[in-house]
């Protein structure tokens, strides 16, 4: 008789034990659900916000090389057309996600000393009113702006995955350069940025559709593990 | 030279040797002249490629004289080639040399000679300076680069294309240049007589056939050039200089103007700004200015003692110690060395926009007392400085302060009474202006009291408010005569002094208005000095429509003035003023004059109300005054227009104002309209618009027609009664007796057979006219049945009687009855006279032929449509023309306008029966006549079956038959109404 108490107890036990655990795995797997939907909606967010300031900041650009072209006498418009070297190229390389994040990264921070070097050519150039300065700073901070954006998303993707170092070391900047080779070399590195700008938005857009759904197949496959 | 000596002793051998000596000797010489020209060693170059400058140096012993050429080394094309005078130093000669085009353009052969004279050494060994268009180097390229050159310069420059590339062209400024070629890939062009360029330089571009670029920028601008170069002290320890830039360098950034004050740099400033500053730390009392750039430098001087130059700078930390009616304003120095320096500041006090400005003076001056300022008022002050002696320039002006002054109490209102005209009043006080009040106002206090009585009543009015209604039944609460009002502003201060007025107990007879004239200065208005006002006097004005309670403004004259010119913010044109003089004393006011006015006339606003009304055939226009508010001037009199058509027409000008009426005359039947406009000396007014319709005068129209009717009436009754008074002569004139029928001859002669049947008793009365007028009607039909209705009463015996028929002649009509339609009557009588024994046929006229009677019946029948009788009867006459038938049928539808045939049977019947025919034996009597009227003829004259009442006419007098129908009628009737008269 005891035993047989004892029996149905411990039968009694775990079935509300199984109970009480299978009430907890669905709440896991539901607040899992959740993590992950707002997952996925933060990295939307942030893809389209850094999106959202590369426009601004294509826009920008193009504002620039008119005022750029304006400022630098006649025939700005034919020297503006001879490739440079030295200038931060405008394609985006890598082939995963995560390397191609990291070359637009690593390329705006190139594009960033260049402004710098373009600015202190153009300081000595334009006059303190001229709006060339006033514009190349803009563009250069915005520059800087988005390079943080473009960091967070990296980290907020990829939060194990470091930022690799520019392959080629430092950013190259061009020996001194006599007047004339400043002009071609700051239209060269406006017109690269530019197209370089259009490059990322055209990035952003894919990765949208690419690395935002995959997180979310990520995280639905952790839970499957769980 | 040894060998060079001859022996003499040989004579034979004489001409060689001496042949020999003279070679020696040329070769001697020879030798020694290049001893002396010796080629020049070690030639070195020395590019600066900047300048486009070559330094060519060399040893050239002791010579003096060199040629030196310089060649371009691919097309041996010589590019200078001179001969030079260089004197040595330390052995070594120098020569510096400055290319056309850039160093860099193409390679350079440089080789020297030495000269004397015409003599001249083995050039030395070949130089070359390298250009960069060998073929190691095979960029394309364009020099020179950055080079910076003035205004007007004129530059060349080359284009090395790629190696293996085609030259293209050099452009500057967007501009072709035309291209000379210095190497096999070397191309240059020169620019001449340079513009300042942009800052960012010019561009120079060079294509090749690809359409490859490859460029350089230059810079052209000026040398500097300054003004305005000054030293000054702020501190009475550095200095600071300040210069202006004469003139934009166009050349900017590090290329741009270097400036050095005594040698020490200045820092860059602002580039653009031409103003420029530069700060030493010490005085020095000598400066020098030096403006250096690529194309040239310039220089300024200045010298000054440095208390000559002090230049204070602004005071700081301004502050204020305030008063109600003053304020002190302190200030500090941002230098200490200020407390020991003499001082001049002015101070800039600013007050609703007005600015006062106030000099002081002192060592070290840091406050300045600020009097007269107005209690409880904002201010603002700002100082500036300058050394006191010396005076160099006023330093800065401090940052503005703001400071208010306390408050005060108020001052005394202005105050003064204004009377209604039904005893009461108000006792009025213009508000206080801020410069009045001294603070905010808190209340008015108002006080009514009697000196005498000492007893008062007072009232709190709010700050708002500007007048105290008083009225008699109030003041009678005093039984003194002299009340005075007094009224006492108070804010948080106190209270100002009393303002008083004596109450007028009695009201003023309003003296006549005179006019006043505006000018620009206002109201001018002028009085006799008054002993009575002690007191001075007041000129009140209202607007001449109020009447009550009115808002008056007044000005107070001090005693003594006789006259003040009137000046309100409130003035409007056309509103009506009235100005009232009072002289005050201590026991009241007295009116002394009263004047009315405007500022400006204009037109009347409105029109007057305007009423027409015809007054036989004349229009009377009246119309209303226009009420005085809506006059807008001195109305100087009315225009009358006539506005019946499109435009006005002015009738009459009505300079009296006061006739406000007018008739207009002559005017036609029919819509007149009429617009009265009363006119200022601004103009008309808009006008008033009234309109009438003229009829046409019915009472005297009347009154005639009534008078003609009266007259013939009067006449018609003197003709009637002389008619009927001389009823006699009358009858006698135009209705004598018809005569007894004459039966002269015999009876016998007939004519045509007698068919008349009449009974045996019949009877036929006769009356003989002697004497016949055919102009006489005196026949008239009498329808028998009226004879028989009046006479017989047979009317209702059957027409076809076996009872012959009495036929009587009557002289007179006797029938009173008027004429009316009885041919059917007539016609059934005759009718049945053809056939009865009796038959009345009365003879009152001569009988016109019956054709006549025939041809009238047929005029009248064919209006009624009954030709087939008519021409019956006419046939019937017709074909008894030779009959001389008796017809009476005939006879008696003559006279009647309603033909209305019963049948054309009795009158065939007739016809056919032919019958009696007495008439024939007239037949002689109008043998004419009978002739024409053929048969018919012979029915005149009959005196028997025929009821006529017509004159028997000659057949002459046919064709005015229907004429005389309506003479006949008349005849007619007025033989009825003379045979009524019968007795």
């Amino acid at each position: 008789m005891n035993g047989h108490v004892k029996r149905m107890s411990f039968q009694q036990f775990m079935e509300l034990t199984t109970t009480l655990l299978s009430l907890l795995l669905v709440m896991a797997v539901d607040s899992t659900r959740t993590v992950a939907a707002s997952s996925s909606q933060e990295c939307g967010n942030s893809l389209q916000q850094t999106l959202k300031l590369t426009r601004l900041a294509q826009k920008e650009s193009v504002l620039l090389i008119k005022t750029y072209k304006a400022a630098q006498g006649e025939m700005s418009e034919l020297f503006c057309k001879v490739s440079v070297n030295n200038v931060p190229d405008p394609n985006i390389s890598g082939l995963e996600p995560s390397e191609r994040i990291a070359s637009i990264y690593t390329h705006l921070q190139s594009f960033m000393a260049h402004f710098k070097r373009v600015y202190e050519q153009q300081t000595d150039l334009q006059l303190p009113t001229s709006p060339l300065l006033g514009e190349l700073t803009v563009v250069s901070a915005r520059s800087r702006g988005l390079a943080n954006l473009i960091n967070s998303f990296y980290q907020s993707l990829f939060p194990n995955l470091p930022m690799p170092e520019p392959a080629g070391g430092p950013t190259m900047l061009p020996p001194p350069q006599n007047v004339f080779q400043q002009k071609v070399y700051g239209c060269a590195v406006l017109k690269n940025y530019k197209e370089f700008l259009s490059n990322v938005s055209r990035e952003l857009r894919t990765l949208k559709g690419k690395v935002c759904r995959r997180r979310i197949e990520s995280n639905t496959f952790l839970l499957r593990m769980t | 030279m040894p060998q060079l000596s001859v022996s003499p002793s040989s004579k034979s051998n004489c001409c060689p040797l001496w042949l020999i000596w003279v070679l020696l000797g040329l070769s001697a010489v020879h030798t020694h002249a290049k001893d002396v020209l010796s080629v020049p060693q070690q030639v070195s170059l020395s590019p600066n490629r900047f300048a486009r400058q070559l330094s060519i140096s060399w040893l050239g012993g002791a010579a003096t004289t060199f040629d030196l050429m310089i060649l371009r080394t691919e097309l041996n094309e010589s590019a200078f080639y001179e001969t030079l005078s260089v004197n040595p130093v330390s052995g070594q000669h120098l020569w510096n040399w400055t290319s056309a085009e850039p160093l860099e353009c193409t390679s350079l052969s440089i080789k020297v000679r030495s000269r004397d004279g015409l003599m001249t050494s083995e050039w030395s060994n070949t130089q070359i300076l390298q250009g960069n268009d060998l073929p190691s180097n095979d960029k394309f390229q364009v020099y020179p680069l950055d080079t910076i050159v003035p205004v007007g310069a004129n530059t060349t420059f080359c284009c090395i294309v790629e190696e293996g590339k085609v030259f293209g062209d050099l452009l500057y400024s967007g501009a072709v240049m035309n291209t000379t070629r210095l190497s096999r890939r070397t191309y240059a062009s020169t620019m001449v007589n340079q513009g300042p360029s942009v800052s960012s330089g010019t561009n120079v571009i060079c294509y090749d056939s690809l359409r490859a670029i490859a460029g350089a920028v230059v810079f052209v601008g000026y040398p500097p050039l300054l003004s305005d170069f000054v030293c000054e002290t702020h501190d009475l320890t550095s200095a600071v200089c300040h210069w202006t830039e004469a003139r934009d360098t166009h050349i900017y950034g590090k290329r741009g103007v270097r400036y050095s004050l005594n040698k020490r740099d200045c820092p860059r400033g602002k580039q653009q700004q031409k103003h420029k500053v530069c700060t030493v730390d010490h005085w020095e009392g000598n400066w020098t200015l030096v403006a250096v750039n690529f194309l040239g430098q310039y220089s300024l001087n200045d010298s000054a003692e440095i208390l000559n130059r002090v230049h204070p700078v602004a005071p700081t930390k301004v502050s204020s110690v305030v008063d109600a009616w003053n304020a002190t304003v302190l200030w500090q120095w941002k230098y200490r060395s200020y407390s020991s320096l003499g001082l001049v500041c002015q101070v800039e006090l600013t007050c609703h926009g007005s600015k006062t400005n106030l000099t002081v003076s002192g060592v070290g001056l840091q406050s300045v007392v600020l009097s007269d300022l107005y209690p409880d008022e904002d201010y603002s002050v700002q100082v500036r400085c300058g050394a006191q002696l010396n005076f160099w320039k006023w330093g800065n002006w401090s940052e503005a302060f703001t400071f208010k002054t306390n408050t005060y109490v108020p001052e005394a209102p202005d105050v003064w009474i204004w009377m209604n005209g039904d005893n009461t009043g108000q006792i009025v006080w213009k508000p206080l202006t801020r410069r009045q009040s001294h603070g905010q106002i808190t209340g008015y206090e108002f006080t009514l009291w009697s000196a005498e009585e000492n007893v008062q009543h007072t009232q709190i009015f709010s700050p708002g408010a500007t007048a105290a209604p008083i009225n008699f039944t109030q003041i009678a609460a005093f039984s003194s005569d002299k009340i005075i009002a007094t009224i006492m502003a108070k804010n948080v201060k106190g209270s100002s002094q009393p303002a008083s007025v004596v109450v007028p107990l009695r009201l003023t007879e309003p003296l006549a208005l005179s006019r006043a004239v505006y000018t620009e200065s206002g109201f001018p208005l002028t009085w006799q000095s008054d002993a009575n006002a002690t007191g001075g006097y007041v000129v009140e004005w209202i607007d001449a429509v109020c009447t009550r309670d009115c808002s008056v403004e007044w000005i107070k004259v001090a005693a003594g003035h006789t006259n003040v010119s009137v000046v309100s913010a409130n003035f409007q044109p056309g509103v009506r003023y009235i100005f009232s003089l009072y002289g005050c004393s201590s026991e009241g006011r007295e009116l002394l004059q009263r004047q009315q006015g405007y500022v400006q006339e204009l037109v009347p606003s409105s029109s007057v109300l305007l009423s027409t009304s015809q007054q036989n055939s004349d229009v009377l226009l009246s119309w209303g005054e226009i009420p005085l508010l809506n006059r807008r001037g001195f109305l100087l009199g009315y225009n009358v227009y006539n506005s019946t058509g499109s435009e006005l027409k002015l009738l009459v000008n009505l300079p009296d104002k006061e006739n406000r009426s007018y008739t207009v005359k002559g005017l036609s039947e029919g819509s007149h309209k009429f617009t009265v406009k009363a006119y200022t000396s601004a103009g008309e007014d808009t006008g008033a618009t009234g309109s009438i319709t003229l009829e046409l005068y019915a009472d005297w129209l009347i009154l005639e027609i009534l008078t003609s009717l009266g007259i013939t009436t009067l006449f018609l009754v003197i003709v009637t009664f002389i008619c009927y008074k001389k009823r006699k002569w009358v009858k006698k004139a135009f209705y004598p007796d018809i005569p007894e029928p004459k039966l002269p001859g015999d009876w016998s002669r007939r004519q045509g057979p007698l068919d008349v049947k009449p009974s045996s008793h019949s009877i036929m009365h006769i009356v003989e006219k002697p004497d016949w007028d055919s102009s006489k009607e005196a026949l008239v039909v009498i329808p028998e049945e009226d004879e028989e209705e009046e006479g017989q009463g047979i009317g209702d015996e059957p027409v076809d009687t076996d009872e012959p028929t009495s036929l009587r002649y009557y002289n007179q009509v006797v029938d009173e009855r008027p004429i009316r339609p009885r041919y059917p009557d007539s016609s059934d009588s005759s009718a049945s006279s053809l056939d009865s024994a009796r038959t009345d046929v009365t003879y009152t006229g001569i009988q016109t032929s019956g054709s006549s009677l025939v041809f009238q019946l047929d005029s009248q029948g064919s209006a009624e449509g009954h030709q087939p009788h008519t021409d019956m009867s006419v046939s019937g006459g017709g074909g008894g023309g030779g009959g001389g038938d008796y017809r009476p049928q005939m006879q008696a539808r003559a006279p009647n306008d309603d033909i209305d045939l019963v049948s054309s049977e009795p009158f065939i019947e007739a016809a056919s029966g032919g019958g009696y025919k007495p008439q024939s034996s007239w037949h002689l009597d109008s043998p004419v006549e009978g002739e024409e009227n053929g048969g018919r003829a012979p029915s005149l004259g009959s005196p028997t079956s025929v009821a006529s009442t017509q004159f028997l006419l000659p057949d002459g007098e046919e064709h005015t038959e229907e004429r005389r129908q309506p003479s006949s009628s008349a005849t007619t009737w007025f033989t009825n109404l003379l045979s009524s008269t019968k007795p």
